[in-house]
Protein backbone atom coordinates (compact mmCIF):
# COMPACT_ATOMS: atom_id res chain seq x y z
CA UNK A 1 0.00 0.00 0.00
CA UNK A 2 2.84 2.36 0.96
CA UNK A 3 4.69 1.41 -2.22
CA UNK A 4 1.54 2.13 -4.24
CA UNK A 5 1.12 5.55 -2.58
CA UNK A 6 4.76 6.41 -3.22
CA UNK A 7 4.44 5.45 -6.88
CA UNK A 8 1.23 7.47 -7.19
CA UNK A 9 3.07 10.53 -5.83
CA UNK A 10 6.01 9.91 -8.15
CA UNK A 11 3.73 9.43 -11.17
CA UNK A 12 1.72 12.61 -10.54
CA UNK A 13 4.81 14.74 -9.84
CA UNK A 14 6.59 13.28 -12.88
CA UNK A 15 3.57 14.04 -15.10
CA UNK A 16 3.49 17.62 -13.79
CA UNK A 17 7.22 18.42 -13.76
CA UNK A 18 8.35 16.70 -16.96
CA UNK A 19 6.25 18.76 -19.41
CA UNK A 20 7.14 22.02 -17.66
CA UNK A 21 10.86 21.16 -17.54
CA UNK A 22 10.70 20.08 -21.20
CA UNK A 23 8.97 23.30 -22.21
CA UNK A 24 11.64 25.36 -20.43
CA UNK A 25 14.41 23.21 -21.93
CA UNK A 26 13.00 23.78 -25.44
CA UNK A 27 12.48 27.51 -24.96
CA UNK A 28 15.86 28.19 -23.33
CA UNK A 29 17.66 25.40 -25.22
CA UNK A 30 18.87 23.57 -22.11
CA UNK A 31 19.87 20.41 -23.97
CA UNK A 32 21.96 17.98 -21.96
CA UNK A 33 23.66 16.92 -25.16
CA UNK A 34 23.55 17.60 -28.90
CA UNK A 35 23.36 15.08 -31.70
CA UNK A 36 24.93 15.79 -35.08
CA UNK A 37 23.09 13.38 -37.42
CA UNK A 38 25.22 14.01 -40.49
CA UNK A 39 28.35 12.96 -38.56
CA UNK A 40 26.55 10.50 -36.25
CA UNK A 41 28.20 12.18 -33.27
CA UNK A 42 27.03 13.27 -29.83
CA UNK A 43 28.41 16.28 -28.01
CA UNK A 44 28.01 17.35 -24.40
CA UNK A 45 25.68 20.31 -23.82
CA UNK A 46 24.42 22.69 -26.49
CA UNK A 47 26.67 22.75 -29.54
CA UNK A 48 26.36 24.72 -32.75
CA UNK A 49 25.57 22.91 -36.02
CA UNK A 50 28.71 21.57 -37.67
CA UNK A 51 28.39 19.47 -40.82
CA UNK A 52 24.61 19.49 -41.28
CA UNK A 53 22.00 20.35 -38.67
CA UNK A 54 22.25 19.86 -34.91
CA UNK A 55 19.51 17.98 -33.05
CA UNK A 56 18.66 19.05 -29.50
CA UNK A 57 15.43 17.07 -29.01
CA UNK A 58 17.14 14.09 -27.32
CA UNK A 59 19.05 16.46 -25.07
CA UNK A 60 15.88 18.35 -24.09
CA UNK A 61 14.18 15.06 -23.20
CA UNK A 62 17.19 13.98 -21.14
CA UNK A 63 17.26 17.29 -19.26
CA UNK A 64 13.54 17.12 -18.52
CA UNK A 65 13.77 13.43 -17.63
CA UNK A 66 16.47 14.00 -15.04
CA UNK A 67 14.68 16.99 -13.48
CA UNK A 68 11.30 15.20 -13.38
CA UNK A 69 12.73 11.90 -12.10
CA UNK A 70 14.68 13.61 -9.33
CA UNK A 71 11.69 15.74 -8.30
CA UNK A 72 9.37 12.72 -8.42
CA UNK A 73 11.70 10.59 -6.31
CA UNK A 74 12.10 13.32 -3.70
CA UNK A 75 8.32 13.81 -3.58
CA UNK A 76 7.76 10.05 -3.23
CA UNK A 77 10.13 10.08 -0.26
CA UNK A 78 8.33 12.86 1.58
CA UNK A 79 5.94 12.05 4.44
CA UNK A 80 2.31 11.63 3.45
CA UNK A 81 1.20 14.83 5.17
CA UNK A 82 3.39 16.85 2.78
CA UNK A 83 1.98 15.27 -0.37
CA UNK A 84 -1.66 14.99 0.68
CA UNK A 85 -2.59 18.05 -1.35
CA UNK A 86 -1.46 16.49 -4.61
CA UNK A 87 -4.44 16.00 -6.92
CA UNK A 88 -4.58 13.17 -9.45
CA UNK A 89 -6.11 15.61 -11.97
CA UNK A 90 -2.85 17.54 -12.16
CA UNK A 91 -1.35 14.55 -13.99
CA UNK A 92 -3.43 15.40 -17.09
CA UNK A 93 -4.24 19.08 -16.61
CA UNK A 94 -0.64 20.34 -16.57
CA UNK A 95 0.47 18.22 -19.57
CA UNK A 96 -2.64 19.35 -21.46
CA UNK A 97 -1.81 23.00 -20.78
CA UNK A 98 1.78 22.36 -21.91
CA UNK A 99 0.51 20.90 -25.19
CA UNK A 100 -1.62 23.99 -25.74
CA UNK A 101 1.40 26.21 -25.04
CA UNK A 102 3.42 24.28 -27.63
CA UNK A 103 0.60 24.68 -30.16
CA UNK A 104 0.61 28.43 -29.43
CA UNK A 105 4.41 28.68 -29.75
CA UNK A 106 4.29 26.91 -33.12
CA UNK A 107 1.33 28.95 -34.42
CA UNK A 108 3.41 30.76 -37.04
CA UNK A 109 3.87 27.51 -38.93
CA UNK A 110 0.09 27.31 -39.36
CA UNK A 111 -0.68 30.99 -39.93
CA UNK A 112 1.68 31.74 -42.84
CA UNK B 1 17.56 -0.26 -42.73
CA UNK B 2 15.71 3.02 -42.12
CA UNK B 3 12.90 1.87 -44.44
CA UNK B 4 12.52 -1.35 -42.46
CA UNK B 5 12.45 0.55 -39.17
CA UNK B 6 9.94 3.03 -40.62
CA UNK B 7 7.62 0.17 -41.62
CA UNK B 8 7.98 -1.39 -38.16
CA UNK B 9 7.33 2.03 -36.60
CA UNK B 10 4.17 2.32 -38.71
CA UNK B 11 2.96 -1.19 -37.82
CA UNK B 12 3.46 -0.59 -34.10
CA UNK B 13 1.64 2.73 -34.46
CA UNK B 14 -1.33 0.95 -36.07
CA UNK B 15 -1.49 -1.54 -33.20
CA UNK B 16 -1.22 1.31 -30.67
CA UNK B 17 -3.90 3.29 -32.49
CA UNK B 18 -6.28 0.33 -32.36
CA UNK B 19 -5.65 -0.38 -28.69
CA UNK B 20 -5.97 3.21 -27.46
CA UNK B 21 -9.06 3.85 -29.60
CA UNK B 22 -10.74 0.72 -28.21
CA UNK B 23 -9.92 1.81 -24.68
CA UNK B 24 -10.97 5.43 -25.17
CA UNK B 25 -14.27 4.37 -26.75
CA UNK B 26 -15.04 1.96 -23.92
CA UNK B 27 -14.26 4.67 -21.33
CA UNK B 28 -16.08 7.60 -22.95
CA UNK B 29 -18.92 5.70 -24.66
CA UNK B 30 -19.49 2.64 -22.45
CA UNK B 31 -22.22 0.19 -23.48
CA UNK B 32 -25.02 -0.16 -20.93
CA UNK B 33 -26.49 -3.40 -22.28
CA UNK B 34 -25.07 -6.43 -24.13
CA UNK B 35 -23.62 -5.22 -27.41
CA UNK B 36 -25.19 -6.52 -30.60
CA UNK B 37 -23.66 -4.37 -33.29
CA UNK B 38 -20.06 -4.10 -34.45
CA UNK B 39 -19.78 -0.57 -32.99
CA UNK B 40 -21.33 -1.77 -29.75
CA UNK B 41 -18.83 -4.61 -29.43
CA UNK B 42 -16.01 -2.15 -30.25
CA UNK B 43 -17.08 -0.08 -27.23
CA UNK B 44 -17.73 -3.07 -24.97
CA UNK B 45 -14.12 -4.18 -24.46
CA UNK B 46 -12.54 -4.45 -21.01
CA UNK B 47 -10.64 -1.15 -20.98
CA UNK B 48 -8.28 -2.02 -18.13
CA UNK B 49 -6.86 -5.03 -19.96
CA UNK B 50 -5.42 -2.71 -22.63
CA UNK B 51 -3.32 -0.51 -20.34
CA UNK B 52 -0.10 -2.56 -20.14
CA UNK B 53 -0.16 -3.25 -23.88
CA UNK B 54 -0.65 0.44 -24.62
CA UNK B 55 2.28 1.44 -22.39
CA UNK B 56 4.60 -1.09 -24.05
CA UNK B 57 3.43 -0.18 -27.57
CA UNK B 58 3.82 3.55 -26.86
CA UNK B 59 7.37 3.06 -25.56
CA UNK B 60 8.36 0.85 -28.51
CA UNK B 61 6.78 3.19 -31.08
CA UNK B 62 8.38 6.27 -29.54
CA UNK B 63 11.77 4.59 -29.31
CA UNK B 64 11.65 3.56 -32.97
CA UNK B 65 10.50 7.07 -33.89
CA UNK B 66 13.50 8.44 -32.02
CA UNK B 67 15.85 6.10 -33.89
CA UNK B 68 14.59 7.11 -37.35
CA UNK B 69 14.17 10.80 -36.46
CA UNK B 70 17.70 11.81 -37.66
CA UNK B 71 16.83 10.52 -41.14
CA UNK B 72 13.76 12.78 -41.12
CA UNK B 73 15.90 15.72 -40.00
CA UNK B 74 18.45 15.16 -42.76
CA UNK B 75 16.33 14.01 -45.70
CA UNK B 76 12.75 15.20 -45.21
CA UNK B 77 12.59 18.35 -43.13
CA UNK B 78 15.01 20.13 -45.43
CA UNK B 79 12.77 19.28 -48.40
CA UNK B 80 9.67 20.50 -46.53
CA UNK B 81 11.46 23.80 -45.86
CA UNK B 82 12.57 24.13 -49.48
CA UNK B 83 9.00 23.48 -50.67
CA UNK B 84 7.73 25.97 -48.04
CA UNK B 85 5.32 23.39 -46.63
CA UNK B 86 5.10 25.19 -43.31
CA UNK B 87 1.91 23.50 -42.07
CA UNK B 88 3.38 20.02 -42.54
CA UNK B 89 6.62 21.16 -40.94
CA UNK B 90 4.82 22.69 -37.96
CA UNK B 91 2.59 19.66 -37.57
CA UNK B 92 5.67 17.47 -37.28
CA UNK B 93 7.28 19.89 -34.80
CA UNK B 94 4.13 19.60 -32.70
CA UNK B 95 4.25 15.82 -33.10
CA UNK B 96 7.70 15.58 -31.54
CA UNK B 97 6.69 17.78 -28.59
CA UNK B 98 3.37 16.13 -27.79
CA UNK B 99 4.92 12.67 -28.17
CA UNK B 100 7.30 13.73 -25.40
CA UNK B 101 4.38 14.96 -23.28
CA UNK B 102 2.81 11.53 -23.86
CA UNK B 103 5.90 9.91 -22.37
CA UNK B 104 5.51 12.14 -19.32
CA UNK B 105 1.98 10.93 -18.56
CA UNK B 106 2.70 7.22 -19.09
CA UNK B 107 3.61 6.43 -15.44
CA UNK B 108 0.43 8.15 -14.21
CA UNK B 109 -1.65 6.49 -16.92
CA UNK B 110 -0.26 3.06 -15.97
CA UNK B 111 -0.76 3.69 -12.25
CA UNK B 112 -4.40 4.80 -12.51
CA UNK B 113 -5.26 1.84 -14.75
CA UNK B 114 -3.77 -0.67 -12.31
CA UNK B 115 -6.25 -3.30 -11.08
CA UNK B 116 -8.34 -3.17 -9.00
CA UNK B 117 -9.53 0.14 -10.46
CA UNK B 118 -10.24 2.85 -7.90
CA UNK B 119 -13.59 4.57 -8.52
CA UNK B 120 -12.35 7.94 -7.28
CA UNK B 121 -9.83 8.10 -10.15
CA UNK B 122 -12.34 7.34 -12.94
CA UNK B 123 -12.23 10.93 -14.24
CA UNK B 124 -8.42 11.02 -14.17
CA UNK B 125 -8.27 7.70 -16.02
CA UNK B 126 -10.71 8.95 -18.65
CA UNK B 127 -8.80 12.22 -19.13
CA UNK B 128 -5.39 10.52 -19.37
CA UNK B 129 -6.81 8.00 -21.86
CA UNK B 130 -8.35 10.76 -23.99
CA UNK B 131 -5.08 12.71 -23.99
CA UNK B 132 -3.07 9.66 -24.98
CA UNK B 133 -5.62 8.85 -27.71
CA UNK B 134 -5.35 12.39 -29.09
CA UNK B 135 -1.53 12.24 -29.05
CA UNK B 136 -1.46 8.86 -30.80
CA UNK B 137 -3.99 9.94 -33.46
CA UNK B 138 -2.20 13.24 -34.13
CA UNK B 139 1.19 11.59 -34.37
CA UNK B 140 -0.10 8.79 -36.57
CA UNK B 141 -1.82 11.11 -39.03
CA UNK B 142 1.04 13.63 -39.18
CA UNK B 143 3.64 10.90 -39.62
CA UNK B 144 1.57 9.35 -42.37
CA UNK B 145 1.01 12.67 -44.19
CA UNK B 146 4.65 13.74 -43.99
CA UNK B 147 5.71 10.34 -45.26
CA UNK B 148 3.33 10.73 -48.19
CA UNK B 149 4.63 14.21 -49.02
CA UNK B 150 8.23 13.05 -49.28
CA UNK B 151 7.30 9.85 -51.06
CA UNK B 152 8.18 6.39 -49.85
CA UNK B 153 11.69 5.29 -50.75
CA UNK B 154 12.46 8.47 -52.69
Amino acid sequence: MIRSRSFAVFAIVFAVVYPIAYLIAVQKNYALFTYHPAMNQFGVGVQKPQTGPAMYWYGWMATAGIVASATGLVAAWLPERWTRRLRSGWSWLVPLCTMLVFAYLLRNYFLR
Amino acid sequence: MTTMLLILHGLLAVALLGAITHQAASVWLPVRKPAGSLVGRFRAVSAASYANTIVVLYLCTATLGGIIYPEYRLSIRIVLEQLELWTANGAFELKEHIATVGLAILPAYWHFWRQPLADEYARTRAALTAMLAFIVWWNFLVGHIVNNIRGFGS
